[in-house]
């Protein structure tokens, strides 16, 4: 068994757990962290993004034992239903979100990108959000979304309002 | 994943007491993105996995007395970040751009890439093209080789399971040699190269001077195109001589057929790629001697 001691969305916690223990797996079934999702578990689907030390990775790809003594940012940790984070609220507006499973990973890098670029460009924000597979919504709303969200951060005006009235 | 003892050596000397002792049975643990993924659906596994991750020997990017140092445990994002490379070796940090998605960058490193030493591997091309060098320390003592001496064959390099490369370094002859890096995948995110090529050439006298091609995913390991070289060397920079490179550098490589592309279409990839990374090469190096003059 390997220890390790890990600060995760700004609380220190301490975990036993087996040496072949996979990030995603300490969050998931250790912590009971379950909004980064188990997609594909090889890094190609990017369901599992977290935040450690500041960047973005595929917590399916590291071992609980490397994030020992770093600071890990899971969606938990981003916003509360009664509370969500810019980044949340855009993409529930922009309908960025269908199905959901890949949200919490996508929703990870983005606000990575944001934290780091305040005014990303389109380009940015594709290369950001290129390792975060959608099979159902597609990813122009999703970058729509992030610029939203950049915007509101920046403390600029809002999201541009939307025009969904359907009927007439 | 079948279970494993994990250490994390404090330096790199305990590293390699670790694999003294354990030999064959460790394993090197770096980014895990290649590691991790064979593991999760293998039938056996080591018996100690020796994670050099954060060996701050294996650190750090610098210009040096020998040349650019690039520690072996170099993640992709820090080559992509580091001004040394964007300014003396931009082909290597466009490579690193092509390498998976912001999250495998974050994780992966340039040792890892090169030891898993798949022939799509895309740091090798602009590394080879630059005429790289390896550093290696084992319980027998440091030694420097090329690198084009590491690659073996698909999946297999020269190192023994004790030996640990500790760095990448571009002689510094080569420093500021204008290289270009052109990689063409299924898609622009997340693929695989069908065909990546780095190259380098210095431009004397608007002619081509120790001009240097390495082809990937085309062979079985990542390869120079040397009689395309030999062509290539002395000529004055036109189409015409780029083109005809190209041409040459089809006919070395040996791709195979597979479910990506055809022999065929790799081949014809390889034309088009060797003479627009060429003639990025001699852009650069145009742009280059512009900046001396003013
Ligand atoms: C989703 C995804 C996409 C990818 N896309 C690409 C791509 O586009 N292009 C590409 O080239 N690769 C790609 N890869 C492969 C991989 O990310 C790279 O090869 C990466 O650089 C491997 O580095 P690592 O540090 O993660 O290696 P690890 O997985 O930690 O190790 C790989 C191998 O290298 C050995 N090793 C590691 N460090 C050392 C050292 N210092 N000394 C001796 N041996 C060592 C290990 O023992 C192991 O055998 C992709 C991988 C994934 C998961």
């Amino acid at each position: 068994m390997i220890d390790v001691t890990v600060t995760i969305n700004g609380v220190p916690r301490k975990a036993s757990v087996p040496a072949e223990t996979t990030l995603l797996k300490l969050l998931r079934e250790h912590f009971m962290l379950t909004g980064s999702k188990l997609g594909c578990d090889v890094g190609d689907c990017g369901a599992c993004t977290v935040i450690v030390d500041g960047k973005p990775v595929n917590s399916c790809l590291m071992l609980a034992a490397q994030v020992d003594g770093r600071e890990v940012i899971t969606i938990e940790g981003v916003g509360k239903r009664e509370h969500l984070h810019p980044i949340q609220k855009m993409f529930e507006e922009a309908g960025a979100v269908q199905c959901g499973f890949c949200g919490p990973g996508v929703i990870m890098s983005a606000k990575a990108l944001l934290d780091e670029k305040p005014d990303p460009s389109v380009a940015d924000i594709r290369d950001a959000l290129s390792g975060n597979l959608c099979r159902c919504t597609g990813y122009t709303k999703m970058i729509e979304a992030v610029q939203d969200a950049a915007r509101i951060l920046r403390g600029e005006t809002a999201a541009k309002p939307r025009q969904l009235e359907l009927s007439k | 994943m079948k279970a494993f003892d994990y250490v994390a050596p404090r330096d790199l000397g305990a590293a390699v007491a670790l694999l003294a002792e354990h030999g064959a049975s460790a394993k090197i643990l770096a980014g895990g993105t290649d590691l991790l993924v064979e593991l999760e659906a293998a039938a056996r596994v080591p018996k100690v996995v020796v994670d050099v991750s954060r060996l701050k020997e294996l650190k750090g990017i610098a210009v040096t007395d020998g040349g650019l140092r690039i520690g072996a445990a170099s993640t992709h994002n820090e080559i992509m970040r580091s001004p040394d490379l964007r300014n003396l070796f931009p082909a290597l940090v466009e490579a690193a751009h092509t390498i998976g998605a912001v999250q495998t960058r974050n994780l992966g490193t340039l040792a890892g890439n090169l030891v898993t030493c798949v022939p799509s591997m895309d740091s090798g091309p602009a590394l080879l093209a630059l005429e790289a060098e390896v550093g290696i320390m084992s319980p027998r003592g440091a030694k420097r080789m090329p690198l084009a001496e590491l690659f073996v064959r698909p999946r297999k390099t020269s190192l023994k399971p004790d030996e640990i490369l500790t760095e990448i370094v571009i002689p510094k002859a080569n420093l500021g040699k204008p290289s270009a890096f052109l990689k063409f995948g299924l898609r622009k995110g997340q693929a695989l190269a069908l065909v990546n090529v780095g190259v380098a050439a210095w431009i004397k006298k608007d002619c081509f001077v120790a001009p240097r091609i390495a082809l990937g995913a085309v062979a079985p390991t990542v390869m120079r195109a040397t009689r395309a070289e030999a062509f290539l060397d002395g000529k004055k920079v036109s189409e015409e001589a780029m083109a005809e490179a190209g041409r040459i550098a089809a006919t070395e490589a040996k791709p195979i057929s597979d479910f990506r592309a055809s022999a065929d279409y790799r081949r014809d990839l390889i034309e088009t790629l060797t003479k627009r990374a060429l003639a990025t090469a001699v852009a650069r190096a145009q742009q280059s001697a512009k900046e001396a003059v003013a």
